[in-house]
This record gives structure tokens, sequence and C-alpha cells, in this order.
């Protein structure tokens, strides 16, 4: 794994990039940790002061530091992804993995429910759900419930690569050297499919967090604790860019952007890794 | 030989001579896994002739490089193959280097009115969502200078060779049974009754009787045709019945040439004669032994005689000196350093 | 009459294919029996050629598919009424696969003894992690290859040859009375393939173990086998023993077998497709 990740750095420059740029924002999350501010605290720094010395990112009009409070926004964003990536990555492991190895009914039924999933409107659900749980709307059940929108996909390509390799010849071998069907699952197709569970956490993660910037910066989510969708809410109740304070908004997309583009390229070179034809390409580029 | 290639001559290649000779290609793998690179030595050295109406075997197990010779006498040369050294001459083809050096005009106008190749998965050739009529139209219609309807019973005719019918151009490939695909690319690669035709594993994938009828007809086209083949199989019972001259590879190399007949009679190299001997028969009850260990490795070939590791003939020379092929009697070469004591010991 | 090991008592197997609307039914196998003693191990074929139905009947004395008419039944039990997990894992430890591909056999990205020491622990009752590998190394002398070869590699690093033997040494791990082996040598290199056959024929010989062939070469059946069966499109169209069969068959389709096997000339022999 680490040879990998070290050739990677020194042949792709996808990833590197990708690296760079998602290092950069995991460092602002982790700087949260230090901050000299708390994140709820108000009035606590002058008003509307552009980037300066004392001020790396300005100030808002509610008296906070840009700088440290996009630092927990950015970590409270990130922990959201990472939940719902783990959770739905769980999930349409074990339904993919399930229904490609057991086939038949099983598949039928956990595939019309992976279907549905599919084409349910995932928008206007959260959106209800926001109108109906109000201030019980905790972080962790939007991510619980993203999470539960957002494994259809991945199970259907996890199904499809377990579905060849249950007519593999080594699956029989697994049923009569005496394993049951969780540890074929967990252990002889488990591994196959792990690669392309990286590169869709990584996607999924995009998704996720895409989706809860919007849903913030609509203010359907829980509007006190500091995400950096709930900063750009905050600064459009401002009127941050007609009253000239460009920070408040540049700083938070800039960085969100940042996030975008840098999961996605990791996503990109770690597909690369993964299909070795494409590897191929590039060596064969590079001996010709 | 000098190579000229955009000025190449094509001639009929009905005169006497070789059709195609090979002297001592190299083709290797060189895969740069990330810096690092590996060479595979896949054709490491290999001369044989190939004489005008003849079909020359080519046998060899997996891993002998037999396969990566086929590709590059027909000049598929992608990376990470690559000729390190060597020449390849069609007789077709005067004044050029093998068809991977040849432009790619040259190369179009030389594919399948000279040289055609009829290959284990017929759908390579087939278009699966074509028409069989389509297929002919695309390979040879060009090569035939007919009209439409003289190219249409030129190859109703031609089918009649193959026992089979006009309808199966209206036919879809998928439609058609293994041994009847088969025989419409064996159809396909001679319609333009080619100098030179490859034959690479042509009835692996077919049932016995089937591949009976297939290698019946096979010769007998070839035999209209007058067109040199080499026919590459794993099967020694297929060149047995099938081929005039035989090569044996391993490991790249090419050990042992005669032929066919003469070969299976009087083995002089150790693996051709344990290739021989360790076939069952029908009627002999003799158990055979199989041979120890294992094909080398090409990107690691062992020193000297690549057979030598599995070989009970072997001494101390043949670990050091790699044995080249030497005349043994008409039309009979191997490399053995103790070819006299192998056939002594028969 | 002792009680038969396998008994297959008019096996029927039909396939339906297609939507909702167009089925096509395809018999894969019809009305075939045989039965294999129980107190004399034997070698028993079945030749066929594709579409003869013979991995059919394979599968379906492994009990990984059910026939659809007709019983397979193993020492009287049978197996459609196996239903219980130690009635399974009993049945397993005593039927075993060998498969076609030995490239495939083994999961390429696990070391390959984790499966005969699967093997072990799950079939013979042995706990002892010192137990589990003499009994690894024993099933793998059994096939002329030792535990410390093995240790810790992965399938890429051995030649076919050598992960046939390896499978064959897994299926022997449990200590099976029988064994299921569906064309083991046809992408084996013929240089090797000899040495596999003739080690059935030893298991067979001093391990007293019965041995189900499936194969569509004629001369390696004639080699080893005990009895044959021939099939043709599902249906057997002779059987007896082996030498006897091959050396003369009745039926038209067996004859058409024979005559077109290829095999090397003898001398004085001229070849089919000559000059």
């Amino acid at each position: 794994m680490f040879v990998v990740i070290r050739d990677l750095l020194r042949h792709n420059g996808d990833f590197l990039a990708g690296i760079v740029l998602t290092g950069f924002v995991v460092a602002m999350a982790l700087l949260s940790f230090v901050s000299p501010y708390h994140p709820l605290d108000q009035f606590v720094a002058p008003l509307d002061v552009p980037p300066s010395a004392g001020h790396w990112f300005g100030t808002t009009s509610r008296g906070q530091d840009l700088f440290w409070l996009l630092a927990y926004s950015i970590r409270n964003t990130l922990a959201f992804g990472i939940l719902v990536a783990i959770i739905s990555r769980v999930l349409s492991l074990s339904i993919g993995l399930l229904a490609g190895y057991r086939g038949g009914w099983t598949d039928r039924i956990l595939m019309s429910i992976n279907d549905t999933f599919i084409v349910i409107p995932l928008f206007p659900i959260l959106v209800l759900f926001y109108f109906v749980m109000r201030d019980n709307m905790s972080w962790v059940l939007l991510a619980v419930l993203t999470a539960f929108l957002g494994w259809s996909y991945d199970a259907r390509l996890i199904r499809s690569v377990a579905l060849s390799l249950r007519n593999r010849e080594f699956t029989q071998t697994a049923v009569f050297a005496g394993m049951n069907t969780r540890e074929i699952l967990a252990r002889e197709h488990l591994p196959f499919v792990l690669p392309i569970v990286f590169s869709t956490t990584l996607n999924n993660m995009n998704w996720s967090i895409g989706l809860e910037v919007t849903l913030a910066v609509l203010g359907f989510t829980d509007i006190n604790r500091p995400s950096v969708g709930g900063l750009i809410y905050w600064a459009n109740q401002h009127s941050a860019v007609v009253a000239g304070i460009w920070w408040w908004i540049a700083f938070p997309v800039g960085l969100v952007v940042m996030l975008f583009i840098g999961l996605y390229l990791l996503a990109v070179s770690m597909n690369e890794y993964i299909d070795p034809r494409s590897r191929l390409d590039r060596m064969g580029g590079q001996g010709r | 030989m000098s190579a000229v290639p955009n000025t190449a001559r094509l001639t009929t290649g009905r005169d006497t001579g070789p059709v195609v000779s090979a002297r001592d290609l190299r083709a290797w793998y060189r895969l740069s896994m990330f810096g690092v690179v590996r060479e595979v030595k896949a054709v490491d050295g290999v001369s044989f002739e190939i004489r005008s109406d003849e079909i020359y075997g080519l046998a060899g197990e997996s891993s002998s490089g037999k396969s990566t010779l086929v590709k590059t006498i027909a000049g598929a040369i992608r990376p990470p193959l690559e000729i390190v050294g060597g020449e390849i001459a069609f007789n077709f083809m005067a004044g050029t280097d093998g068809l991977h050096r040849a432009s790619g005009e040259v190369a179009g106008q030389v594919r399948w009115r000279h040289l055609s190749y009829v290959m284990q998965g017929s759908m390579s050739v087939l278009n699966p969502v074509r028409r069989v009529r389509a297929s002919f139209a695309d390979f040879a219609f060009r090569h035939m200078g007919l009209d439409r309807a003289g190219f249409e019973a030129a190859v109703v005719s031609h089918l009649a060779r193959v026992n089979l019918e006009a309808s199966v151009l209206d036919a879809y490939p998928h439609e058609l049974s293994g041994g009847m695909r088969q025989r419409v690319t064996i159809a396909l690669a001679t319609i333009c009754r080619p100098n030179f035709v490859i034959a690479d594993e042509p009835t692996t994938a077919l049932d016995v009787v089937v591949q009976k009828e297939v290698l019946g007809m096979f010769r007998g086209i070839q035999r209209e045709m007058g067109s040199s083949v080499l026919f590459v199989t794993h099967d020694m019972g297929v060149h047995a019945h099938l081929t005039d001259r035989l090569g044996i590879m391993y490991a790249g190399r090419l050990v042992e040439e005669a032929r066919t007949r003469d070969l299976f009679a009087r083995p002089r190299h150790p693996y051709t004669r344990h290739l021989i001997e360790s076939l069952p028969r029908i009627g002999d009850d003799k158990l055979r032994r199989g041979l120890e260990g294992s094909p080398p490795s090409l990107a690691d070939p062992p020193d000297g005689c690549r057979f030598h590791p599995r070989c009970s003939f072997a001494t101390e020379r043949c670990r050091r000196e790699v044995p080249a092929m030497t005349p043994v009697g008409l039309d009979h070469r191997v490399a053995c350093f103790e070819r006299d004591r192998v056939e002594a010991s028969q | 009459m002792t009680q038969a090991l396998l008994e297959l008592a008019t096996v029927s197997k039909t396939f339906s294919r297609g939507g909702f609307l167009s089925r096509e039914r395809v018999e894969a196998v019809v009305d075939v029996s045989f039965r294999l003693d129980g107190d004399r191990a034997e070698i028993f074929s079945i030749i066929g050629e594709s579409g003869s139905g013979k991995s059919t009947i394979a599968r379906m004395i492994l009990a990984l598919q059910a026939p659809t008419a007709g019983h397979v039944r193993f020492r009287g039990r049978d197996l459609a009424e196996l239903r219980a997990e130690d009635e399974r894992t009993a049945f397993m430890a005593a039927v075993q696969p060998v498969f076609q591909n030995p490239f495939e056999a083994f999961n390429p990205l696990k070391r390959m003894d984790r499966y005969l020491f699967m093997t072990c622990r799950r079939f013979t009752g042995l706990h002892d992690e010192a137990e589990i590998h003499a009994a690894a190394d024993a099933a793998l002398q059994q096939v002329g290859l030792t535990l410390a070869e093995i240790r810790g590699r992965y399938p890429h690093e051995l030649s076919g040859g050598q992960l046939q033997r390896v499978a064959i040494a897994r299926a022997l791990a449990s200590n099976p009375s029988l064994l299921v082996a569906d064309e083991p040598v046809s992408m084996v290199d013929a240089s090797l393939r000899a040495s596999i056959v003739a080690l059935f024929r030893k298991l067979c010989d001093e391990l007293g173990l019965s041995i189900v062939y499936i194969t569509h070469d004629l001369a390696t059946a004639y080699s080893i086998s005990d009895r044959i069966i021939i099939m043709q499109k599902g249906r057997m169209v002779e059987s007896g023993d082996a030498r006897t069969v091959l050396a003369d068959p009745k039926h038209p389709y067996s004859r058409k077998l024979k005559e077109s096997v290829l095999e090397p000339l003898a001398p004085g022999e001229t070849p089919m497709f000559a000059r």
C-alpha cells in the first residue's frame, strides 16, 4: 500500500494535486482543534474587517474571525461527508456482495429495493424531513438519512463484480473448503471490490458534501452548527455580497471547491490505479 | 538485407524459395512498472523458413513464446512487445523487412491479399452485429477486383469448398454453430487465395468430431490454393495428422524442427521426445509419466539450454552454453548438445 | 447388494431460459442412471463433448444443482434431502471437487495454504494448529508436494500443473471417499498432463478413493478409467468397461468420437490430412 502511494505520487500528477488540495483542506479542519475562539461565540472580533495580518480571512458581520470559523465549519462538513461515506459503504457492500453471491430471489428482492432508492427524488425527501423534524434535525440524523439515500448506485456496481466472482472457480473451492456465506463474502470477495469502494468513497463524499452544502445554504439544516454551507447561509442573511463583504462568501466557496477538486482528482487517479488498462496505456506512452 | 520499406515491390510470390523466412528473431516484452524495467524474452533467437505450398506446424506449451512469434510475424507489434533484433522476410513483399516495418499502405495491400489469419476466436474476425456477408465485403471486396455480382458468385463458390451453403451469408455469427463459424473464418481467410495463412489454434475450441471435419476442409483448401500455412497449436495429435513440417518451441526458442513424420518417428530433442511419449493412446495400456518441473519464467530464464533443469540428459555444458540449431538429417534440425545420446537411448 | 457409494437413478435436468413469454427449455441431462460401488474404488469416466451434459452431472453429484427429475443418492441418502448444516458438512467432507482451470481454483489475492488449513479444520475435526499443518502436509505429499513448498505462496507463483496438484491436495485434505474431477487436465500443459492423470490412478489404487473423471479426451479416459459412459446431448449412449468400450465402441456416436481422435502417428500409419 505504501509503495503504491509512493509510486502514484512520483508518476501521477493528478494524484499529487489531489493530495495537496485535500491535504490543505484537512489541515485547515485540524487547525480548528487549536482555535483561540469557540465556534459559537459571536461579537468577539471587530465587525467586517477585510483580510489582514490580524484576521487572515477577515471577520464577519457577526463579529467572528472567519479563518477560525471556517476551520470549524470545514471540520464539521468533512465529518458529515465521512460519516455518510462510512454508513453508505457498509450498506452498499453488504447488499451488493450478498445480492451478487446469492443470486436468485435474494438478488431480485435486494435489487428491487436498490432500484427504488435509485429513482427516489432525494432532495425533496431531505427537505421534507427537515420540515417534519425541525429542531430535532441533528447533523448525525441528516448523515444517516443521506447515507440511506446514497448507497444504491454503488451497491449495483459491487453486485455486478460479485456476480462475476460467484462464477469463478475459487468461490467453489472456498465452499468446499467449508467456508460459510459470511466468510466467503468477507474474505474471498471483499478484497476484489475494495478498490472500487475506495474510489467510490471519494465520489460519495463529494456528493454528500455537495448535498449538505446545498441544504445548508438554503437553511434546511441545523443552522447553529457551523458548516461551510451554514457560513454561506449567514453571509446571505447579512447580504454580504451587497455590503461588499466578499471574503465572507469567497473563502468558504473557495475552500469547498478545493475540497471537491481534490477529492475528484484522488478518485480519478485511484481509478487509474485500479484499472490496469489505463495504467498500461500510461506506461506504454512512457516507453515509446 | 536493406530496409527500404516504401519502395517495396509486390510480387506474385509464386516463385520458388521460402515464402516466409525469419532469422534470429527476437521479440521481447518490455514492461516498465513505475520505473523498473522488466524484460520478458518471449521470442529469443528464432530462425525458420516456411516453404511454398506447405503447412508448417508450430508446437509449444503455454509460455513457450509461440503466440508472440505469431504476433511478430503478423506484424501485430504493440507495446509492451518490441522486436529487439532479427529479420523477417516475405517473398511476396520483396525488399521489406517484416510487416511491422512496412508502410501502412504496403501493409494494407499485403494483408488479406497475400497474408491472412485464422484465429481461435472466430468472433474476433466476424463482426457480431453484422451479417456474414458484410464481413466478406469488408475484408475481401477491394482485394478481389470484381463487381458486386461477380464477388457474390466468387464468395458462394468459395463457401462451397468448406461445405457451407450461400444462406450463411445472411446469418449473423451467433446464429451459426462453433464449427460453422470456424469454417466461415477459414473461407474468409482463403478467399483471396493468399500466399500465406497464419492459423493460430483455429480448432482448439472445437469438439473433436467438428475439429476433424474442419481440419479436413482446411487441408483441402490449402492443397487447392497452394498456399503456405503457419499452423500453431499445442495439440501434438493435430500436428501429427495435418502438418508437413513441424517446429517445437520451448521457452522462447525453437528446439527442434523436422518433417512431421520424421519428428514423430525419431525425435532428437529430449523435450520433443517427452512431448510425444507422454501422449496417451487408446489401446495402449502403458501409464504415461509426466515431465518433472515446470516451464521456466521467460522473465528470468535459466542460462545455457533452457530445458536443462528438467532434462535427464543435461551435462555441465548444457548449463553454460546455448545449443545452436544443428542439422542432423534431411530437413531435420535440433538444438541439443546431447542429441546423439538422446537418440541412442531410444 | 452392498450399499452404493454414489447412485444416479434416472436423473434428468432441464434448464429454462428466456423471458416470461418466450421460455426455451433445454434438456441438459436426460434419464441418466449409474452407480458406483461402496466397497470397490474405481475411476468412473464420463465422456462427452461440449453440450453433452457431463458438467451438469458433475454439479448434481456435488449437490450444487438439483435434478429436475430422478434422484442422486450418496451412500443411500438422497442429496435433495440434505438440509441440516451438519449433514451438508458431512457430505462435503466426503465428496470433493477438482475443477477445470487450475489458475482459477484459488483466489489470486490469497495464499493457497489457507484453503488447505481451512479444509482440514472444518472437515476433519482437528483444532490444534500443529495437527492441522501435519494433515495439510500429508495431503500435499499424496500429490508429490510438501507444505514447505506451498507455505505462504500465491497462485501466480506456481505453474498450472503444480496448481492442479495443490487443488487435488486440498480436496484430499477432508479425507473424501469420492472425488469429482471436471476436465481436470484440459488446461494443463501436455508435458505435465500425464503425471496428473497418473496421480488420479495412484490415488484410486492406494487410497481407495473413487473418482468421477469427466473429460472430452478419450485417450486419457482410456489410460486411467475402470468404467466409462459416453454422453451425447444429455443422454447416455454407451457404457461399460473402459477398455472394452473404447477398443470397440458399438454406438455410432461413440465410433465417430473415437475415429475423430487425433493421436500421434505410430510407425507406418498415414496422417489423416496428408498433402
